[in-house]
């Protein structure tokens, strides 16, 4: 299966969203791959080096395609992770004023 | 100058924190032992043995990676840590495990096929701009590492350089970053890196003076040269003369006080020092904080497997309160449940936890136990040692929270008196961090000894401006005069229920605005260690009346603009 999300965090995919990208894909019992939407081969999600060197920048269109079991689940939770900026998820509290 | 001495060579940069610092050169050259030399010949390669070897090098690399991270997230912050987590990504990077397995496969050795393997990635990415070639960096980084674990090679120590060591490099990658402790480095130059760079980030964090990107220039300097960094100008200077020592230091180096300061007419004002660690506390004195304003005692509960019990916190806590004999330590109880993970510690996913269950909430609910034992430690520190010991709670909001607390500050008394434990009861305080804290501070203050303005949050959620978010960074500023006037009237609460009140955000450490805060009526100052001495000496030169009109001048300001323009006037008479 497959879907197309928009990119929100503002690193796109690279550095932390990228590492929570990958990290998340190799979590479920799929095969899941990614590319941009408008065109190239996807490459394989559960790859740091292949995710960050598609070059996606935040508000472009990625397509993720999974198969395998888990692939909806892996869906769900990797369009998630896209559609959900930055600073709401990882921002730092615990140093906090 | 006289004709024994040599030249001062002068170097431009780009100066990424506003500190000077002079010592003696260090060459730090990571890769010097990561020579590989020709591989065996491929017969005499077991490719078996060289891929369990690799596989040994990957689990060990993911170890001090978490290590590393870490302590990044402690000393630094979870944005900076997250570069750790890419690396581990990398150290699992299925392409690079293929190329590995490919060149055992062939006949190469472990540390051969690693070489080899990232060899095209690091190319690939190399000849992009921008943070795509921050990729390159990271990913030599993680071969590195690989390599260093494969070869046995020795890691040159960064945190055990001598003192007063200046650290020149090529570049400074996170790993070598993170190490770094700033009471031996007295400044570090670098030839590659811009303001942006782990290398700068890290600088601005630990307050080490710095300038980075001076290119290849700097390489005639020497191991063991004299040299000047001067972080503001961003100059690197060898050979200083005395009077570019002078100069350089400054207005920066300013005068350590030991004693607590008053303005010239006489108003005493503490000067304290935020610290994450015990290691902070040695900076803190040195630097001259009269005591310290906010103790976070996060650090301890991080990267363990179990919370620290009674005991060891009471030791952490009587070795704070040892370090100022004479002075007040400000703990802040346990602030978690943003999206700092602690194992042992269920946090369930919220869509905004900066927003959620963090702080107090979480003593007064799911960590109930820690909250008690936390105290427990406190209570029985505040008896053991001469100094004051004060207590605050983070993130309250409600009378009711504040009151729960301070309930179970009164059980845990009772119960160490019923077990015949000494202790005593430490100073209380609330944190005025939330609009909700600001608008109810006569209530809170009537409760407490003292209240504690955490300037950095109090902001964020005053102007609705996530920490994070640099597309409303100038939004975040505490000059905003919607900011100035929740100050103003956390102090007007304070004085009219007889409690102390204090600034433990950056705000407090910014000399500039030491005028407009002591006029706001603040009594306590907290802030890095290494603005104290300058905070310390902008408040021996105010005049008490002319901070209160500038304060006036301020909280009745429309914008922040205007806010700044009387800041100015005020300094630049």
């Amino acid at each position: 299966m497959e879907r197309t999300v928009t990119v929100v965090p503002e690193d796109g995919l690279h550095a932390r969203p990228a590492a929570k990208f990958v990290e998340t894909a190799t979590e479920f019992d799929a095969d899941v791959r990614v590319a941009p939407a408008d065109g190239d081969d996807p490459v394989d999600a559960a790859s740091m080096l292949a995710v960050t060197s598609l070059g996606v920048a935040s508000g472009e269109d990625v397509r993720l395609i999974a198969e395998g079991d888990d692939a909806e689940a892996a869906l769900d939770d990797l369009e998630e992770l896209l559609a959900t900026p930055e600073t709401e998820s990882a921002a730092e509290s615990s140093s906090g004023t | 100058m006289a004709a024994n001495e040599s030249a001062p060579r002068s170097h431009a940069g780009t100066g990424v924190t506003p500190l000077s610092g002079v010592g003696s050169a260090v060459w730090y050259d990571p890769n010097a032992d990561l020579e590989l030399g020709e591989p065996p010949a491929a017969e005499a390669v077991d490719p078996d043995a060289e891929r369990e070897r690799f596989e040994d090098a990957r689990d060990r690399a993911r170890a001090e990676l978490e290590r590393e991270r870490e302590r990044t997230a402690e000393r630094v912050g979870e944005d900076e840590a997250a570069v750790f987590d890419a690396h581990k990504q990398f150290v699992d990077d299925p392409q690079i495990i293929d190329g590995v397995e490919a060149a055992v496969d062939d006949g190469l050795p472990a540390e051969h096929a690693v070489d080899a393997a990232f060899e095209d990635p690091i190319a690939q990415f190399e000849g992009m701009d921008g943070r795509m070639a921050e990729r390159a960096d990271d990913l030599r980084d993680v071969r590195d590492r690989l390599l260093r674990l494969l070869t046995d090679a020795d890691r040159v120590d960064l945190a055990s350089l001598s003192t007063g060591s200046i650290l020149l490099a090529e570049r400074l990658t996170p790993s070598d970053t993170a190490q770094l402790d700033p009471e031996r480095v007295a400044g570090f130059a670098t030839i590659e890196g811009g303001r942006t760079s782990h290398a700068a980030i890290f600088a601005r964090s630990l307050g080490i003076p710095a300038v980075v990107g001076v290119g290849d220039d700097l390489e005639s300097i020497d191991d063991g040269t004299d040299v000047l960094v001067d972080g503001e100008d961003g100059t690197v200077i060898a050979d200083p003369t005395p009077d570019q020592r002078e100069r350089a230091a400054g207005g920066r180096d300013v005068e350590i006080r030991e004693e607590p300061v008053a303005t010239a007419d006489g108003r005493a004002v503490e000067v304290a020092a935020n610290v994450g660690t015990l290691a902070e506390l040695e900076g803190a004195v040195a630097q001259g904080a009269d005591g310290i304003g906010l103790f976070r005692t996060e650090f301890l509960f991080l990267d363990r497997e179990a919370p620290p019990d009674e005991d060891e916190q009471f030791e952490v806590y009587r070795e704070a309160l040892a370090a100022f004999p004479e002075g007040r330590v400000v703990v802040r109880t346990l602030d978690v449940g943003g999206d700092k993970p602690i194992p042992y510690l269920e946090t369930p996913d919220a869509d905004n936890p900066f927003l959620g269950q963090r702080g107090i909430r979480r003593s007064l609910g799911p960590d109930a136990d820690l909250f008690e034992t936390q105290l427990r430690a406190l209570l029985r520190a505040a008896a053991a040692e001469s100094g004051t010991l004060s207590v605050m709670f983070p993130m309250v909001a409600t009378v009711p929270e504040l009151e729960a607390a301070l309930e179970t500050v009164a059980d845990v008394a009772a119960d160490l008196e019923s077990e015949g434990i000494e202790h005593e009861r430490p100073e209380l305080g609330a944190m005025i961090e939330t609009p909700g804290a600001a608008f109810i501070a006569e209530e809170l203050a009537e409760r407490v000894d003292f209240l504690s303005i955490g300037t950095n949050d109090l902001t964020q959620y005053v102007m609705a401006a996530a920490r994070e978010n640099e597309r409303v960074a100038d939004l975040r500023d505490p000059c905003e005069p919607a900011v100035l006037r929740a100050i103003e009237r956390t102090v007007a609460a304070a004085d009219a229920g007889d409690a102390w009140v204090g600034m433990c955000g950056e705000m407090a450490g910014d000399s500039d605005l030491a005028p407009l805060l002591v006029g706001l009526g603040l009594d306590e100052l907290s802030m890095s260690a290494v603005t104290i001495p300058e905070v310390k000496a902008a408040i021996a030169d105010l005049e008490t009346d002319a901070a209160e009109a500038l304060a006036n001048r301020a909280t009745d300001a429309a914008t922040r603009t205007t806010v700044y323009e009387h800041v100015n006037t005020t300094t630049d008479q």
